[in-house]
């Protein structure tokens, strides 16, 4: 375990690019890595190659597996790196992107938005993840409004509010999908982590929110180790800790919420690879953020292979893979790195 | 430098919020699929304009299937679906089209299933492109080069759109409301895939079928109050169907009179206690054929010994995939429940 300690950034590099390979390689249609690669080449401007493929090829890879591809890699980079981040502020380590009631107020919104008909004309397909943006947003206002006392908002009443109100959010959701007869199946497939919209379209987007999002929290490494001295500390040694507590709230919560409205509920990921990172690379969080942002994209990418061949042709719901690989495998880990305490 | 920076990176961040608010939601405005605007019907055929040269003269060729003509359908989402000859490289995504496609007699012409698709038995030697709960495999549907993509209303919007979005061509066969709608949907099957006589035929021997059984409860004096359960997991509270769905539309054709029809929505759970007030004459058991419930196993219940059916022993098991499926495997359905409701007109 020391050896991997050494180079942290490239062995996460390597790793997420050898994940990228794969999931662009690996499908339930067989191409050869020689033509994935002429493909590949072929598409760059400037470039001419002779097709000797089928065109379904080209199709399969430019309009299926890149695109997906992309879009696990982006909503694991945003999971991880938001589940560092509040992993930091909350000073909690069971805080995930989901602690103050993102995934329930999506959730709601979404299931909402299916249950209803909501007039599907204006916005289309893009009806369910618009109002699970909306829902996952509007749920963190409120639970920020609910905790705040004065001009302070404490971090225990902020997770007590959220735990509370994600409660009501899941119930409501509950409720709705009982009442609902005919899409069930959606809702359902959407709660477990599935992207129901599918092509270039959702990455587009997706990457203002989760730019700006991450990139913000990956300024915020500094006062993250500020803050672990305590929020009374922090704001003696000069941190406004109110403003960061407020900036990293809306960073991590937009990027969050924008990756969950394009695929679904997604546990674990957030929970578990800021930790990783932690027991091999210490607690430094100017460190852990970009280390958890690399390596959620990776995580994620391979607990999609996973879903995408574990039981072909059924493509399995990725919420139900990353608890059921990752569970074990944080364990192990956990176990391996026990002689030292880690957090 | 932490400092200094934080409000730049909220103003970022709230720019970038305007701007993908746009970005995010403009592009897809005129891609609205569902329900969105089948108003305006075949006020002009988008039929292609064949260029006449194309075809050679008719220089006197008797041949007279020489040009195919395009077949031309408004499918259930409104939209007009051109296909230049018959289907041959068909992929089903219900259970229900499967069926309706082999019973056209043209199974042959069905590549791949989706994963629910069980009857008839040679369609499971079919490629299974999954469904199910998860999602569709796109990308071993789109190896198989299909022509024709049958959809139906079980199928989430966001896949038929996904599908066309990759230039394949889906037809979305709506559920039909009652059996005269079946027949329709028989038909336009039996357009996309050329099989217009087998339709034919079939319709008539299904019309006629189900004109006998309608004979046959014209006269029907008794009509025994019916519980199909969907569901019993919960004892207390089973699942039922409710009124407009085609398990009540079928009882009540059979001479029965649905008890779930009198509830408010399609799918619904009734308490146990409503159950014994209402005091069903049968109970129909729809979850024997995927829950392994019996008769035996219905009667061990607590309380259910108090209903008439369980009492005088009319508590059968029932194949809930000829009612549940908008397919011509109802009319077996509506057969199969007409003996069980009147056992003593059909000697």
């Amino acid at each position: 375990m020391t050896r991997l300690r050494a180079h942290p950034y490239l062995i996460n590099l390597v790793l997420l690019g050898l994940a990228l390979a794969l999931s662009v390689a690996v499908g339930s249609v067989f191409i050869p890595p020689a033509t994935l690669v002429r493909i590949l080449v072929s598409r760059l401007p400037g470039v001419y190659v002779q097709a000797d493929w089928p065109d379904t090829f080209t199709t399969i890879i430019q309009q299926i597996r890149l695109p997906h591809t992309f879009l696990i890699t982006l909503t694991g980079a945003a999971l991880a790196g938001s589940g560092a981040a509040y992993q930091g502020l909350f000073r909690n380590p069971l805080a995930d992107p989901y602690l103050i009631g993102v995934a329930s107020g999506a959730g709601l919104g979404a299931v909402l938005s299916l249950t209803i008909h909501w007039p599907s004309t204006l916005l289309g397909l893009y009806t369910v993840p618009a109002s699970a943006f909306i829902g996952a947003a509007l749920t963190v206002a409120i639970v920020y409004n609910l905790a705040r006392v004065g001009r302070a908002v404490p971090t225990t009443t902020m997770i007590l509010a959220g735990v509370a109100f994600s409660s009501f959010a899941t119930s409501l959701t509950s409720f709705l999908m009982f009442r609902s007869n005919t899409e069930l199946r959606r809702a359902l497939s959407w709660l477990l982590g599935g992207a129901l919209i599918s092509g270039w379209d959702p990455l587009l987007a997706l990457i203002p929110y989760i730019t700006v999002g991450l990139g913000s929290l990956l300024l915020s490494g500094h006062a993250l180790n500020v803050l672990q001295f305590g929020e009374e500390q922090a704001q003696q040694l000069g941190l406004p800790v109110e403003r960061v507590k407020l900036l990293l709230i809306l960073a991590a919560s937009l990027t969050t919420a924008a990756a969950v409205a394009f695929s679904g509920i997604i546990g674990f990921i957030g929970l578990v690879v800021p930790h990783v990172v932690r027991i091999f690379w210490g607690s430094d969080y100017r460190r852990i953020i970009p280390l958890s942002i690399l390596g959620g994209g990776s995580a994620l990418l391979l607990a999609d292979l996973l879903a995408r061949i574990a039981l072909t042709p059924q493509i399995l719901p990725l919420g139900i893979v990353t608890a059921l690989v990752g569970a074990p495998f944080f364990v192990w880990i956990l176990r391996q790195a026990k002689a030292q305490a880690f957090w | 430098m932490h400092i200094m920076n934080k409000p730049l990176i909220l103003i970022l961040l709230l720019t970038a919020l305007a701007l993908s608010a746009c970005t995010g939601a403009t592009p897809v405005v005129t891609q609205s699929l569902p329900e969105a605007a089948p108003a305006t019907p075949t006020t002009e055929p988008v039929v292609p304009t064949k260029a006449p040269s194309s075809t050679p003269e008719p220089t006197s060729t008797p041949e007279p299937t020489a040009t195919p003509e395009p077949i031309v359908i408004t499918d259930g989402l409104g939209r007009e679906i051109v296909l230049e000859m018959p289907a041959q490289q068909i992929v089903s995504l219900a259970p229900s089209n499967t069926e309706i496609l082999f019973a056209l007699g043209a199974g042959s012409q069905v590549v791949a299933r989706d994963a629910f698709s069980d009857f008839p038995a040679e369609a499971q030697d079919l490629t299974d492109i999954g469904g199910g709960w998860g999602e569709i495999n796109t990308e071993s549907l789109l190896s198989l080069a299909p022509d024709l993509i049958l959809a139906a209303e079980i199928n989430a919007p966001e896949q038929i759109q996904a599908l066309e979005d990759l230039g394949l061509k889906v037809f979305y066969l709506a559920n039909p409301k009652e059996l005269e709608g079946m027949y329709d949907n028989l038909r336009i099957v039996a357009r996309l895939t050329g099989r217009e006589q087998e339709a034919e035929d079939l319709v008539a021997s299904l019309q006629t079928r189900v004109a006998a059984v309608d004979a046959l409860m014209a006269g029907v004096e008794i009509r025994p109050l019916v519980f199909y359960e969907l569901d019993g997991t919960d004892a207390n509270a089973p699942w039922t169907s409710g009124p407009g769905t085609f398990i009540d539309l079928l009882v009540e054709r059979a001479g029965g009179e649905n008890l779930g029809g009198t509830l408010d929505s399609a799918w619904v759970q009734i308490s146990i206690e409503a159950l014994i007030t209402q005091n069903p004459d049968i109970i129909l058991l729809g979850d024997a054929v995927w829950g392994g419930v019996t008769p035996e196993s219905v009667s061990a219940r607590t309380g259910w010994d108090a209903i008439a059916a369980v009492k005088n022993q009319q508590v059968y098991p029932f194949d809930d995939n000829l009612v549940s499926r908008p397919g011509p495997r109802m009319v077996d359905g509506l057969e199969a429940l007409a003996k069980l409701l009147h056992p003593e007109l059909h000697p």
